[in-house]
C-alpha cells in the first residue's frame, strides 16, 4: 500500500483493529527507528537527559563534596540551603547535597535492583506460562490471581518481617516479590500473541526446539515490551521504597535512602521543610522521568504507529 | 433537478509531513433513482469524496478547500455542523466497509436502531422498535423480534453489513452511499448484499453511490460509473459506456484489456495487477499523475502537463492525453460489456 | 447475567483460601511463639492453657484449618500481645477509619480525574490537553507524603483553613483524602484520556456520526461507555494502592487508622493481629477485583460469553 493510501485509509477510518504486533520486525530498523522517534518526542528526551543527569549527580557528588555526609554537627543543624550547602542541612547538621547524592544510590540500587529481579521472575514465569500454554498456563495464571489479591504494601513488610534484616537487598527482595506479577502477565500475553504468528509456526514446522523458539523468535520481540515495563515498574519501587521507609520499616540509620531522609526530616518539617522536601522531590523527579521516558518508549516503539 | 450536485471538490489532509491533496477535483451529478459507482484502488481519494459530501472528515487535519456539494439547494460545505447533523441519516445515509468494526460492541442492535430513528422523529420509544424490526425484516435478518436486543458479537459478518443497512434505511433517506460495502464479507455473502441494496433502493426509490475498488460489483449495479486514480477523475461514463469502450488506458488495465499485460479478453472485473504504485499525495508531480505506470506514455506532453478532463464523447469524460479512440496502431476489438 | 456473576463470586473462593494459606505460611516463618516471647511473664499452667486455647502447638494444617474457619466465622482471634483485645476490637475501632478514608480519596480521584482526562481527550493537542496532561503527570509522580506534608504546611499552617491532623469533624477530613487521592485522580485522567483518544477513532463512532446523531449524544454514550471499560479495570488494583498508601497518609496526619497497628504489631511479633489485619486487606482487595470484573461485564457484553 502506498504512503498516501495508508495515510488516508487511517486518517478515514481510525486504527480500530490490534497491531500489527506479528509482523517480523527487521531487528536493525526497529531500534534505529525507534531511537529517531524517541528523541524527536521532546518531553520524552528531556526526562532520558535529567535522568541521566540525576544518576550522575548521585554517582559523582559524595566525591566531590567537601563534606561528611555522616558528620554530627549541631551548631548547623536545620540550615536552609546557601552555597556552602546548596540544599542546606538537615536536624542533624548534616549536607543534605551530599546524602541525597547518598542517598540516591541506595534508593536506586534498590530501584533497579528490585527491577531487574521483577524481570527476571517475570518473564521467566510468563514465558513459561504463555509458551507452554493450555492447562499450566491457566494453573499459573490462577495462582498469579490469586496473588493479586495480597495487597503491596503488607506483602513487602510480611517479607521484610520474615526475612528479619531490613537493609539494601533485603529491600530489594521483598519489593521485588511484592511486584513482578504485572510483568508476568504482560509477558505471557506477548508470548501468546507471538506464539501463534506465522513464523513461528513455521520455525515449529522445520523443527526448532522450544528453547531455540523461545530464545530466537520470541524473547527478542519481547524485548521492546520489556524495555517499557523496566521503565513502568522502577517508580513503583522506588515509590513502594519511599514508603516503607517513611512508615519506618525501611533502612536503618545512618545509611539512608531518599524514603528515610524523608522520614527523618519529617519530624522537624513545621519549622524546617527542606529536609522532607527535598528526598521528596528526588524522588518525585525520578519517578516523572521514568514515567515520561517510559511514555516515550512505548510511542517509539509501538509497531501501530509505525508507517512504512 | 438532480438530487446531489458535487462542483469541483477539493479535499487537503494538512498534516506535519505536508499537504496531503487526496481529492483534487472531483464533479458530477446525481439523479434520483440512479446509482453512481466510484472506483479506484486503494488511496485514490473515493473513500474521502464520501466523507467530504457528509462533513465526517476528520476536521483538524483535513479541510475542504474548495468546490460545493449541493443538496436539496442547500451548500453542505457550507453548513454549520448542527445542521449537517439533521442532514447526516435522515437524507443522506451512509454505510461502511467493515462491519465487524461499524457498530458499537457495547449497544445492543435495538439501540442503535431505535436511537436513529428517535433522533429524527419524535416516537415513543415502542413505536422505534417496532419499525426497528421491520427494517430487520427488510433486510432479511431471521426472527427479527427476537434478536433485536442482541449484541453485535453474536451476528456473522454479512448480518452485521445487514444491520448496517438497515440502520442506514431507518429513516427512509434520499441517498445512500455505500463505502466498500461487500469489501470485508466472503464471496458468497457480497452477492446476496448486493441484491439486497438493489432492491432497496428501487424500492425506496433513493439515489446511491457505491464506492468499490471492485469492477464487477459496479458493472452489476451502477448506471454512471467515475475512475479514480491518485485523487483526480481519470474517467467518467456511463457503465455501457465505460465497458463498452474504455478510454483510458488505467481503466483498461482495470478492466484487463490492455494487450500488452494480458493477452485475453475482459475478465470478470479482476483488478489486474499494474506495476508501479501511485504517486505520493503530498507534492504531486505537475504532469500525468500517471504517467510512470502508464504504457502509452510519450515523450510528449504527459510528462510536463497534467492533461485536462475533456469530454471526448456525449457523457463520456477522460483525463488523458492518450485514450483508446486517439491511439494510432493498436486496435481495440469492439466488446459487449459483460 | 446472573450465571456470569455467580461464576465470578465462586471461583474467588479459592483465591481467599489460596490468600489466607499465604498469609498463614508467612507468618508462621516470622516464627517463634508468642507467649513465650511476651515481656509478661506468664505462669506456666496458663500458658499451657493459652498455647492448648490457640493450637500454637498442633500441626500446621490444623492450625490452618481453625483460622480459615475463624475468617469465615468472622473471628479473627485474639491479639496476642495485647492481653484482654480481640483482633475483632481493633479491627472495628480503627477499620471503619481506614475504610472511610479511602472512599473518600477514591471519590476524590473518579470526580476529578475522570472529567479531567475527558475534556484533554476532547481538546486533544491543545494546551488545554498539554497542561492537564502535564499536571496530571506530576502528581502522579508525586509520593503522597510529599503532597501531605505541603498540604499541610500551606493549607493548615500557613492558611489556617483546616486542622493539621486527626480526624474527628470534615473539615480534618479534607487534606488526608486529598493527599491520598492525588495519585489515583492522576493515573484516572490518564487513562480516560487515554482510551477516550482511542475509542473517538473507532469506525462505530463514525457510524454513530453518520446516523446524525448530535454529537453530544456520540460522545456521552458510545464514546464514554466504552472508553470507561479499562478505567474500571484499573479501579481494582487502584483500590488495592489506596489501601496501602494510606498507611502512610495516616501517620502524617495522626490518623487512628489500622496504619499504626500494623507496624506496631510487626515489631511487637503479634502475629494474629498481623495477620488479621492482611487477611482482612487481602478480602478487601479481591472483593474490590471481584466488584470490578462483574461491573466489566455489564460494560462490556463479550465478555460475558466469552469467560471460560
Amino acid at each position: 500500500m502506498s504512503v498516501t493510501g495508508a495515510r488516508e485509509e487511517a486518517l478515514a477510518s481510525g486504527p480500530g483493529a490490534a497491531p500489527a504486533s506479528g509482523a517480523p520486525i527487521r531487528q536493525s530498523n526497529l531500534w534505529k527507528d525507534a531511537w529517531g522517534r524517541y528523541v524527536r518526542n521532546k518531553a520524552a528526551a528531556i526526562a532520558g537527559a535529567v535522568f541521566v543527569v540525576v544518576l550522575l549527580y548521585c554517582l559523582i557528588a559524595p566525591f566531590a563534596s567537601p563534606h561528611d555526609p555522616d558528620a554530627v554537627n549541631f551548631a548547623l543543624a536545620s540550615q536552609t540551603p546557601s552555597l556552602e550547602h546548596p540544599f542546606g542541612t538537615d536536624k542533624f547538621g548534616r549536607d543534605l547535597f551530599t546524602r541525597t547524592a547518598l542517598g540516591g544510590r541506595v534508593s536506586m540500587l534498590i530501584g533497579f535492583g528490585a527491577t531487574l529481579a521483577i524481570l527476571l521472575v517475570g518473564v521467566i514465569y510468563g514465558a513459561i506460562s504463555g509458551f507452554i500454554g493450555g492447562r499450566v498456563d491457566n494453573g499459573l495464571m490462577r495462582f498469579l490471581d490469586a496473588l493479586y489479591g495480597l495487597p503491596y504494601l503488607p506483602f513487602a513488610i510480611i517479607t521484610l518481617a520474615i526475612i528479619g534484616r531490613t537493609n539494601t537487598w533485603t529491600m530489594m527482595i521483598a519489593l521485588s516479590i511484592a511486584s513482578w506479577f504485572t510483568t508476568a502477565r504482560i509477558v505471557r500475553g506477548q508470548v501468546l500473541t507471538l506464539k501463534e504468528n506465522d513464523y513461528v509456526r513455521a520455525a515449529k514446522a522445520v523443527g526448532a526446539r522450544w528453547y531455540r523458539i523461545l530464545g530466537r523468535h520470541l524473547l527478542p520481540n519481547t524485548l521492546g515490551v520489556l524495555i517499557i515495563a523496566i521503565f513502568l515498574e522502577l517508580p513503583g519501587v522506588i515509590l513502594g521504597e519511599a514508603f516503607l521507609s517513611f512508615i519506618g520499616l525501611g533502612i536503618s540509620p545512618p545509611d539512608a535512602s531518599w524514603g528515610a531522609m524523608a522520614q527523618e526530616g519529617r519530624t522537624v518539617f513545621r519549622s524546617h521543610p527542606t529536609a522532607i522536601i527535598v528526598p521528596s522531590v528526588a524522588i518525585a523527579t525520578l519517578v516523572l522521568c521514568a514515567n515520561f521516558v517510559a511514555d516515550g518508549l512505548r510511542d517509539a516503539l509501538d509497531p501501530r504507529t509505525r508507517e512504512t | 433537478m438532480p438530487l446531489l450536485e458535487v462542483n469541483d471538490l477539493h479535499t487537503h489532509f494538512f498534516t506535519r509531513e505536508g499537504v496531503v491533496r487526496a481529492v483534487d477535483g472531483i464533479s458530477f451529478s446525481l439523479e434520483k433513482g440512479k446509482t453512481l459507482g466510484i472506483v479506484g484502488e486503494s488511496g485514490c481519494g473515493k473513500s474521502v469524496t464520501a466523507l467530504s459530501i457528509m462533513g465526517l472528515i476528520p476536521k483538524p487535519p483535513a479541510k475542504i478547500v474548495s468546490g460545493s456539494v449541493i443538496y436539496d439547494g442547500q451548500d453542505l460545505t457550507k453548513l454549520p455542523e448542527r445542521k449537517l447533523e439533521d442532514v447526516r441519516g435522515r437524507e443522506i445515509a451512509m454505510i461502511f466497509q467493515d462491519p465487524m468494526t461499524s457498530l458499537n460492541p457495547t449497544l445492543t442492535l435495538g439501540i442503535q436502531i431505535t436511537e436513529t430513528i428517535r433522533r429524527h422523529y419524535d416516537v415513543p420509544k415502542a413505536q422505534a422498535r417496532k419499525k426497528a424490526i421491520e427494517l430487520l425484516d427488510e433486510v432479511r435478518i431471521p426472527r427479527a423480534s427476537e434478536r433485536l436486543d442482541d449484541y453485535p458479537h453474536r451476528f456473522s459478518g454479512g448480518m452485521r453489513q445487514r444491520v448496517m443497512i438497515a440502520i442506514a434505511l431507518s429513516c427512509d433517506p434520499k441517498l445512500l452511499i455505500a463505502d466498500e460495502p461487500t469489501t470485508a464479507l466472503d464471496v458468497t455473502v457480497q452477492a446476496s448484499v448486493l441484491d439486497l441494496l438493489d432492491d432497496l433502493k428501487a424500492e425506496h426509490d433513493m439515489g446511491m453511490i457505491l464506492i468499490t475498488h471492485d469492477m464487477g460489483v459496479v458493472a452489476e449495479s451502477a448506471d454512471d460509473i467515475i475512475v479514480m486514480y491518485a485523487g483526480q477523475v481519470v474517467e467518467q461514463a456511463s457503465t455501457l459506456d465505460l465497458f463498452d469502450r474504455p478510454e483510458h488506458p488505467y481503466t483498461e488495465a482495470l478492466l484487463g484489456a490492455l494487450p500488452q499485460i494480458e493477452g485475453e479478453g475482459i475478465r470478470e472485473g479482476r483488478l489486474t495487477a499494474i506495476p508501479g504504485r501511485p504517486p505520493d499525495l503530498i507534492d504531486p508531480p505537475k504532469a500525468c499523475r500517471f504517467a510512470p505506470r502508464c504504457p502509452y506514455v510519450g515523450s510528449d506532453s504527459c510528462a510536463e502537463h497534467m492533461p485536462e478532463l475533456r469530454e471526448l464523447r456525449k457523457g463520456h469524460w477522460v483525463r488523458s492525453a492518450h485514450p483508446s479512440t486517439e491511439r494510432a496502431g493498436v486496435r481495440q476489438p469492439d466488446r459487449a460489456p459483460a | 447475567m446472573l450465571k456470569f456473576i455467580v461464576r465470578r463470586v465462586f471461583w474467588t473462593i479459592p483465591v481467599l483460601l489460596v490468600v489466607i494459606f499465604l498469609t498463614f505460611i508467612m507468618m508462621r516463618q516470622i516464627g517463634g511463639n508468642p507467649f513465650r516471647q511476651s515481656e509478661r511473664a506468664v505462669p506456666e499452667a496458663v500458658q499451657r492453657n493459652l498455647e492448648a486455647k490457640f493450637h500454637v502447638n498442633d500441626p500446621w494444617y490444623q492450625q490452618y484449618a481453625y483460622y480459615v474457619k475463624g475468617v469465615f466465622t468472622f473471628d479473627l482471634g485474639p491479639s496476642l500481645v495485647v492481653r484482654g483485645r480481640d483482633v475483632n476490637d481493633i479491627v472495628k475501632t480503627h477499620f471503619p477509619k481506614s475504610i472511610e478514608l479511602g472512599v473518600y480519596a477514591f471519590l476524590f480521584a473518579l470526580v476529578l480525574g475522570v472529567p479531567l482526562g475527558m475534556i484533554a481527550a476532547l481538546r486533544h493537542n491543545t494546551w488545554v490537553d498539554y497542561s492537564a496532561m502535564f499536571v496530571s503527570n506530576v502528581f502522579h509522580a508525586v509520593p503522597s507524603f510529599l503532597v501531605a506534608t505541603l498540604l499541610i504546611y500551606f493549607v493548615a499552617l500557613k492558611a489556617g483553613w483546616v486542622p493539621t491532623s486527626g480526624w474527628t469533624s470534615w473539615e480534618h477530613k479534607i487534606l488526608p483524602s486529598i493527599a491520598l487521592g492525588f495519585g489515583p485522580m492522576a493515573l484516572f485522567a490518564r487513562l480516560v484520556r487515554g482510551t477516550m483518544l482511542e475509542t473517538l477513532q473507532q469506525d462505530y463512532v463514525r457510524t454513530a456520526r453518520a446516523k446524525g446523531l448530535r454529537y453530544r449524544r456520540v460522545v456521552g454514550l458510545h464514546v464514554l461507555r466504552n472508553s470507561l471499560i479499562p478505567v474500571v479495570t484499573a479501579a481494582g488494583p487502584l483500590l488495592g494502592f489506596i489501601i496501602t498508601g494510606s498507611f502512610v497518609i495516616e501517620l502524617i496526619f495522626n490518623i487512628p487508622g489500622i496504619g499504626q497497628n500494623y507496624v506496631d504489631s510487626i515489631s511487637n511479633r503479634d502475629y494474629s493481629v498481623v495477620m488479621g489485619l492482611t487477611v482482612l486487606l487481602s478480602v478487601i482487595v479481591i472483593l474490590a477485583n471481584l466488584v470490578v470484573d462483574i461491573l466489566y461485564g455489564i460494560l462490556d457484553p463479550r465478555t460475558r460469553d466469552a469467560r471460560s
